[in-house]
């Protein structure tokens, strides 16, 4: 393993975002997922939910992003297990942390497992386990 | 100052079964295949038997478990009451029938259903409904809402955490630590799974300021241990390993997991067990090489170094620091994983990995290890023994 | 086990013989416009998604973000799914049973290669386990497990563990019942308390021998021995001596998270009860031990929620301006 490459319990930086209706409307289109609870207020109430709410499929795509922007444009996801929690709803800040938990030889490849906890004011949203696979020598 | 029982009986065989989440078998037959095995481990057979304990709590009675393994003749049963604080003295009263010619050859064993059957960790409706004054106790905390292990337990963490300014960080320590053993030992049900101090403290609340991760695990499985005399278990096929100390202990105005009354609402019981442990072996703290101290709750594990002296009160959250109940620290505890790694076996499993290290036989070996102190259910009036390296 | 859950579990058996459905393609192949969209809307700044040198270095030529695997076999709007559609099954086999309610739980996927434009993916489902019934914090209910597979040709491009629970809404939508309060045992010895409490009297027990409060009380005085023990009524002042706020595992006629705490009475005497806030009513969950709310030496005094005739508890309301 290149000397350069993250170490267990490496923590990634921070990510803050807020959560606004224009983000739950927009992913839930671009992610073709039209389910009324995640663009239409009034069914969501009618529902017995506080408000529309993040997908889950978007979920997977921040959480995505938010690895991807560490690991850098290089590497490769192999693998994303996501444990849902509290909801996402607009005007709640969606906050990412994340640390290396473990670093595994697969064949030639090898790969740094992160854990990411995303967490909103009602709980944790997301406790995700990303795998990705470093370019050797990568910084991060 | 020693007392003639120090050393006089030993284990001579441990046995268990697999520990998981759904045995699929009934109580009955986990701790008959558990005392099969002990009993295969020492060279002996079914027939050599002539005395058993158990827990109060185990839903074994000793004739069914004698009936299954066709057993002859018994001479000696006994059981010990208040929960997990009964394993070491199951083993305290198989070594005193031993020492003092009641009985020959006594097993040990608890065997249950804990997570498939009847779960511990849920509110035990039953414990506040029992017509005795463990019942009556119960009355003065289970109808307002505390009625849960882990609830009771971190009514005493936030306390300590209070008082010696302990945090959240410092009970994660052992359960790190836990894991970390954990990951190495096959017959762990968290083995290849270690944790970070993060994962700890990301881990959701369960009864703030305890969270998941500071609450072991809830398992199905049974373990079993053979005790005879020493000189007899030289013989045997897998040796002697001497039981040197063996007491139990009740504080004053002493409760079931609610001893909230008394001016330390910490675990003076665990206390009284430890001075006569030390007593009885004449050995001290600095003597033990690994310590095996019961885990059903992180907190509990930091107050038994301190009762048990291996540091003062209020010096457990430096102690645990830096790795140093971890394999290769100053004092590794739990090194097959503890009950939040391994399983809960009511801390009968931590007998068992007490008795590898002293054979040389642990999957987290503590090299040259000779003296282990293992303790009992935490809360309760409790339990602890040392055992020795023969010879 | 219940007929329910029998024809539950009978249901699941039958979907689950039925294995993986026939492979649905998607609507359209893998393309830029899509993957534009979505990068627009997650917010996602990686250049190998896009008609970018770093993409040819990396991929020769740009590729689908991996989590969009699920996008391209989305059905969209159109309300149809397609009969062996085992998840949308087993839904409304759950719907039919009355567990009406879902909530996603888990979503794992894996990726064995990057998508790139005009990939055209068919997407297979099976039905994988259907566990329960468990009781969770939102109700009772079931797990449902669907595993999916994307193939580009025969060539396997993803797969997805989807687990969702499918539960009656329980307690926590309709609140706790107080009638289910777990009754505390009681006799000769401790009788005199809940009369107390059943008449909004804070009773101490005191002994008739030597004066000595006790609480928990019992028939003989450790102190003098004496059995001739009495009362006295406490103004039920007090300050928080340890506290708890407790999560899980549901406790019976509370609604969670439930604050709780041994009291130090001005007596002397500790009792544990349930906090409150001034007014009597629940106090909202900690966030931690600083959240300034309540803390260990917060005043508190005493209050009574009766539960029926049979029960009155102590709860404890923290002093106005008290946590100072």
């Amino acid at each position: 393993m290149s000397t350069t490459a993250p170490q267990v319990e490496h923590q990634l930086p921070p990510w803050e975002l807020p959560v606004t209706t224009t983000l739950v409307v927009s992913t839930a289109l671009a992610t073709r997922d039209f389910q009324d609870v995640h663009h239409d207020r009034d069914l969501a109430v009618q529902r017995g939910s506080k408000d529309i709410f993040l997908n889950i499929l978007t979920t997977t795509g921040l959480v995505q992003r938010y690895v991807g922007e560490w690991a850098g444009h290089a590497a490769l996801i192999r693998a994303c297990e996501l444990r849902l929690g509290a909801p996402a709803y607009p005007g709640d800040t969606l906050s990412f942390r994340g640390t290396v938990s473990e670093v595994l030889q697969v064949g030639v490849e090898t790969r740094q497992v992160v854990d990411v906890v995303g967490s909103v004011s009602l709980g944790d949203h997301v406790t995700a386990r990303v795998t990705v696979v470093l370019p050797a020598g990568a910084q991060a | 100052m020693s007392v003639p029982f120090s050393g006089a009986a030993s284990v001579a065989g441990i046995g268990a079964t697999e520990f998981s989440k759904e045995s699929g078998r009934s109580e009955l037959q986990l701790s008959a295949e558990a005392t099969l095995a002990a009993l295969t481990d020492a060279g002996l057979s079914p027939g050599d038997v002539d005395g058993l304990v158990t827990f109060t709590m185990d839903n074994t009675a000793e004739i069914a478990l004698a009936r299954e393994l066709g057993m002859g003749e018994l001479r000696f049963f006994s059981r010990i009451s208040y929960g997990g604080g009964a394993a070491c003295a199951t083993l305290q009263q198989a070594a005193m029938a031993v020492a003092t010619g009641m009985a020959d050859v006594v097993v040990c064993y608890r065997g249950f259903n804990e997570r498939s059957g009847q779960r511990f960790g849920q509110v035990q409706n039953w414990a506040a409904g029992q017509s005795n004054t463990n019942g009556l106790d119960n009355a003065w905390s289970y109808p307002s809402g505390l009625s849960t292990p882990a609830a009771t337990v971190a009514m005493q963490a936030r306390r300590y955490m209070h008082e010696y300014g302990a945090t959240s960080r410092d009970f994660g320590a052992v359960a790190v630590a836990d894991r970390r053993h954990a990951s190495t030992n096959p017959a762990a049900w968290f083995h290849g799974k270690p944790i970070t101090i993060e994962d700890h403290q990301s881990s959701r609340m369960i009864a703030d300021p305890l969270r998941l991760l500071d609450c072991c695990q809830e398992s199905d499985g049974a373990v079993a241990i053979v005790v005879t005399s020493t000189e007899r278990a030289r013989d045997l096929a897998a040796g002697a390993v001497p039981v040197l100390a063996a007491a139990q202990g009740s504080a004053r105005d002493q409760f079931v997991m609610t001893s909230y009354y008394r001016d330390d609402i910490g675990i003076p019981e665990m206390g009284v067990v430890g001075r006569q442990l030390w007593a009885q072996s004449g050995l001290g703290p600095a003597d033990i090489d690994t310590a095996v101290l019961y885990d059903h709750f992180t907190p509990y594990v930091l107050m038994q170094l301190e009762e048990l002296g291996f540091c003062g009160p209020g010096e457990a959250p430096g102690f645990v620091a830096d790795g140093a109940i971890e394999l290769g620290g100053r004092l590794p505890v739990n090194t097959h994983g503890g009950q939040l790694g391994e399983a809960y076996i009511h801390g009968m499993n931590g007998i068992n990995e007490a008795v590898r290290q002293l054979r040389g036989t642990s999957v987290n070996q503590v090299e040259g290890a000779a003296h282990v102190v293992v303790t009992a259910g935490t809360g309760v009036p409790t339990s602890g023994l040392v055992l020795g390296r023969d010879g | 086990m219940s007929d329910t859950h029998d024809w539950i579990m009978e249901q699941a058996s039958l979907l689950r013989d039925r294995g993986e459905t026939t492979p649905r393609p998607a609507r359209d192949p893998v393309n830029q416009p899509q993957v534009h969209t979505w990068l627009e809307a997650i917010g996602d700044p990686n250049p190998v998604y896009r008609d970018t040198p770093e993409a040819t270095e990396v991929h020769g030529g740009p590729v689908a973000p991996p989590a969009m695997a699920q996008v391209w076999t989305m059905y969209g709007l159109d309300p149809h799914r397609p009969a062996d559609d085992p998840l949308h099954s087993m839904m409304q086999v759950m719907d039919e049973a009355g567990f009406t309610s879902v909530l996603g739980t888990n979503c794992d996927q894996t990726y064995d290669r990057y998508l790139r434009p005009g990939d055209h993916v068919t997407v297979t489902t099976r039905l994988e386990s259907v566990v329960g019934p468990k009781r969770t914090g939102v109700g009772e209910g079931y797990f449902v497990t669907t595993r999916s597979t994307w193939r580009v040709g025969d060539e396997q491009v993803a797969t997805m563990l989807f687990r969702v629970l499918k539960y009656k809404p329980g307690p926590r939508s309709s609140g706790p019942d107080p009638s289910s309060t777990v009754r505390p045992a009681r006799n000769r010895d401790s009788e005199f308390f809940w009369e107390g409490t059943a008449v909004g009297e804070l009773r101490i027990q005191r002994c008739n021998g030597c004066g000595a409060l006790r609480h928990p009380p019992g028939p003989m005085c450790p102190h003098c021995h004496a059995t001739d023990q009495g009362h006295v009524v406490s103004p039920g002042r007090g300050h928080v001596y340890s506290y708890v706020t407790h999560h899980a595992p549901q406790v019976p006629g509370k609604q969670l998270p439930l604050l709780l705490a041994v009291v130090e009475l001005d007596e002397g005497v500790r009792m544990i009860g349930e906090l409150r806030d001034g007014t009597g009513s629940r106090l909202e969950p900690l966030s931690g031990p600083d959240s300034g709310a309540v803390e260990i030496g917060t005043p508190v005094e005493v209050g009574f929620e009766r539960i029926d005739d049979d029960l009155t508890l102590a709860v404890w309301r923290v002093v106005d301006g008290g946590s100072a």
